[in-house]
């Protein structure tokens, strides 16, 4: 088990490094306007020399890439070139915004899915359709259009929600789950359909199996069947869905983020990468790898746990 | 399966009560600024730092109104008035600006603004390497005469000095502050506010509240200005209309949805868009050197049609690319081409490319309208124009590199010196080929040296590049600025955002 956990680590930081060098290298190559991107349109070549100068981009790739994993490996990411933010504090308080976001998201997603996708595995019917014809709606209706849509009727005409973010330090709790509850429904509405949909197949897939039969035979009760064995053996799948779900989440959090201006990565990585901000951008792409990289060993581990055929390959 | 209709049933009600749990109800997220003098505004952007000398312009430039004084005023009209400044005068050959202070002013840390804060902070913005830092490029260097007076001692004239001493250049900050690290998020200015730290987030919202014994209480109208940063037009327009800000800047599009919602309208004219011709001596695009070519390229537009079309009416057809506000403004230029596709025809003939014209111009992210409407009106004379691969980040840095001919593109218009040194001189970004010739020179130069007059002269400039068609401008954009009925907003010539002095409390 700590032998698994550590391979995969490993592997893990491999990856990182791996992309680290990509993620950099790509940025050098876009690197020619920084100067001038910051110093403006009527800057003299004089002044966009010591701009340079100043945040070494005269400097070979190698230089500057060594210097960059120096600091990051001491745990200093760098300073932002545009906003002379660190970057580990620009990235320690948005992180908990995007991330409360997503988990909580995540966590109704969880219990919905399941809730849903067992009822129409297990009723079919009317449910069953009711279901089916909400993952087509909720597949093809994309996030930001159903906050538009929550903020247009609960925020603006019902007045229930603001509009926009009101978190800022200091605020009651109330704040938080009052900003950030439309964005998580405009978040979890794909996922909660997609889920559904896979929990439902892979119920039905278990439920015809032979152990079934026998657990039914031998007068295990009706519940006991479908939750301690049925879903057990269909977590697996759910499981799968629900990690991609969360990569994808982290996507799809940037224009939510952006709509209700919360103060979290989205808007962070996109200024940073509009602007070719090089130390933001490396230190976003590495948290998100990391997220990745973290949220795949979780999988497997409770892919492991919960299915003991798994936990031999 | 023993689980009955009730229970499958009860499982889809759990699931849909679980998602509205976090909807605690309770009350709208909104302002809640009963009675209180406070203003909160939708800023499109965050700034980058609050060193005065990293102060920008426009959006850029409000927010440090809030925290820091300049030493000259601007009032929303353009008029110059005293703020730190008391009073300056320019010696005869317009090479020496003194310069009389106030002595009754001090930093928000007990620092006093004298001719030596003065000086330290004018010294600091020169090497700052700020993005403005090039409206000091003029001075040499800042003397201090006595306690209240400096002088700025000038390597040519510049007659837009006064001007720059209102915007960026003009910000005074405390001189033990300056260059700290300190300075950088918090700022120390003698401005009518002070940061409130702990309810500042960056990227959120930048707060401030009213500075006891600021020197001037005519500007202190408010108890509270709050900066929220709502990069994303939806969500600047959805606080608006929810009352979480007062004021902010929207489009054409979304300002329907304000409308709506009972928001007043106040309007004004900063940035021109169209085409520039770069390429004028046909280094790269021999057709761009034949001056009839470039008129033909005028003549070809209905420019009166693309603003109602494309802008919905926000804004005012023209062929000069100097703003109204600016002195080089004539009104005799802003028709000058007629929508005249014959006469469009006819110059291609004389000058030898009735076969047509090929343009290149990069795609811009946000003019995909515009540019179709432009390739289509080009095709009716017989000009093809070719749109390229997107501009990327290293857009300025490919113009001056003269990697494209000619450009689509949104341009600010400012003070007719600022306006030449951005897209008319030798020196300017926007003339990346160099284009010019002894005529113009001339011109350029009376500008430069003509102090109060630069403005009118600035109009020889100005009918210079409209009769040699250096660009094929099509309008001036309305600048859309929303608010509320609790206060109201006085627009800032050629400026994005007002300044923050014209904001009131409605009455």
């Amino acid at each position: 088990m700590i032998t698994f956990i550590l391979k995969r680590l490993g592997s893990g930081l491999v990856v990182l490094f791996a992309v680290s060098i990509l993620v950099f290298s790509l940025l050098y190559v876009s690197s020619g306007s920084i100067a001038r991107n910051i110093l403006g349109d009527q800057a003299t070549p004089d002044q966009l020399a010591v701009k340079e100068a100043e945040l070494g981009l005269d400097q070979p790739i190698l230089t500057r890439y060594f210097s960059w994993l120096t600091g990051a490996l001491q745990g200093d990411l760098g300073t932002s070139w545009f906003t002379s933010e660190p970057v580990s504090n620009a990235l320690a308080t948005r992180i908990p915004v995007t991330m409360t976001m997503v988990i909580a998201a995540m966590l109704l997603i969880s219990i919905i899915a399941t809730l849903i996708g067992v009822a129409a595995a297990v009723k079919r019917g009317w449910v069953d359709r009711v279901v089916q014809i909400g993952a087509i709606i909720g597949d093809s209706v994309p996030g930001f259009v159903i906050g538009i849509i929550l903020v247009t009727i609960l925020a603006i005409q019902m007045g229930l929600f603001p509009a926009t973010s009101t978190i800022s330090p200091g605020v009651s709790a109330d704040a938080w789950v009052l900003s950030l509850t439309l964005p998580v429904i405009a978040l979890l509405i794909n996922g909660v359909t997609s889920g559904a949909q896979q929990i439902r197949s892979a119920v039905i897939k278990q439920l015809e199996r032979d152990y079934v039969r026998t657990l039914r035979s031998r007068g295990i009760g009706e519940r006991e069947v479908l939750f301690k064995h049925v879903l057990r053996s269909a977590a697996p799948a759910g499981l799968t869905v629900l990690s991609l779900q969360l990569i994808g989440m982290l996507g799809g959090v940037v224009i939510i983020e952006q709509i209700f201006a919360l103060p979290g990565m989205g808007p962070l990585a996109v200024a940073a990468t509009s602007q070719s901000d090089q130390p933001v951008v490396m230190g976003v792409v590495m948290y998100t790898v990391a997220v990745v990289i973290v949220v795949n060993l979780i999988v497997d581990l409770l892919n492991g746990w919960l299915n003991p055929k798994v936990r031999a390959s | 399966m023993k689980l009955g209709p009730k229970a499958a049933a009860a499982a889809i009600l759990v699931s849909a009560a679980l998602t509205l749990t976090a909807c605690g109800g309770g009350a709208a997220g909104g302002t809640g600024t009963a009675k209180t003098a406070s203003l909160t505004l939708g800023a499109v952007q965050e700034l980058r730092s609050w060193d005065p000398a990293q102060a920008h312009v426009g959006h850029y430039l409000q927010p440090y109104q809030a925290a820091y004084d300049s030493l000259i005023l601007r009032e929303p009209d353009g008029k110059l008035s005293a703020m730190l400044a008391t009073e300056w005068k320019y010696n005869d050959t317009n090479t020496k600006l003194t310069v009389d202070l106030r002595t009754d002013v001090t930093f928000s840390d007990g620092a006093k603004f004298d001719a030596e804060a003065a000086k330290a902070n004018l010294d600091h913005f020169k090497t700052a390497n700020g993005p403005q830092m090039a409206q000091l490029t003029a001075v040499s260097d800042v003397t201090v005469v006595d306690a209240d007076t400096i002088e700025l001692n000038l390597k040519s004239p510049d007659p837009s000095l006064e001007f720059y001493l209102s915007q960026a250049a003009g910000l005074m900050g405390s001189p033990k502050a300056l260059g700290t690290e300190g300075i950088k998020t918090e700022p120390v200015g003698s401005g009518p506010y002070v940061m409130d730290k702990a309810a500042t987030v960056k990227d959120s919202q930048s707060v401030f509240t009213v500075r006891k014994d600021y020197w001037n209480k005519d500007l202190q109208k408010f108890e509270k200005i709050t900066f929220k940063i709502l990069i994303d037009g939806t969500a600047r327009t959805n606080a608006l209309v929810s009352g979480q800000v007062d004021a902010t800047l929207l489009d054409p599009k979304t300002g329907k949805q304000a409308e709506g919602a009972k928001m007043k309208l106040v309007s004004t004219e900063v940035d021109w868009q169209g085409l520039l011709l770069m390429d004028r001596d046909g280094t790269k695009n021999p057709a761009l050197g034949n001056v009839k070519v470039r008129q033909a390229i005028n003549y070809a537009f209905d420019r009166k049609t693309i603003v109602d079309q494309v802008l919905m009416g926000q804004g005012a057809p023209t062929s000069q690319p100097f703003g109204k506000a600016s002195g080089a403004w004539t009104e005799e230029l802003e028709n000058y081409y007629s929508y005249d596709p014959a006469k469009g025809k006819a110059l291609l003939k004389e000058a030898g490319y009735e076969t047509g014209v090929v343009l290149d111009v990069p795609a811009v992210p946000g003019f995909e309208t515009q540019l179709a409407v432009v390739k289509q009106q080009l095709s009716d004379i017989g000009i093809t124009l070719n749109v390229g691969a997107a501009i990327t980040n290293t857009y300025t840095t490919d113009i001056s590199a003269q990697k494209f001919t000619a450009i689509f593109f949104s341009l600010f218009q400012g003070e007719p010196w600022v306006a030449t040194n951005q897209i008319v001189s030798t020196k300017a970004l926007y003339n990346p080929f160099k284009n010019t010739t002894p005529e113009l020179q001339a011109k350029i130069d009376a500008v430069e040296k003509g102090g109060k007059d630069a403005g009118k002269l600035a109009q020889e400039v100005n009918k210079y590049v409209v009769e040699q068609a250096w660009f094929a401008p099509l309008y001036r954009v309305n600048q859309m600025y929303y608010h509320n009925s609790k206060i109201t907003v006085e627009p800032q010539v050629q400026q994005a955002v007002p300044s923050i002095y014209n904001y009131s409390p409605a009455k």
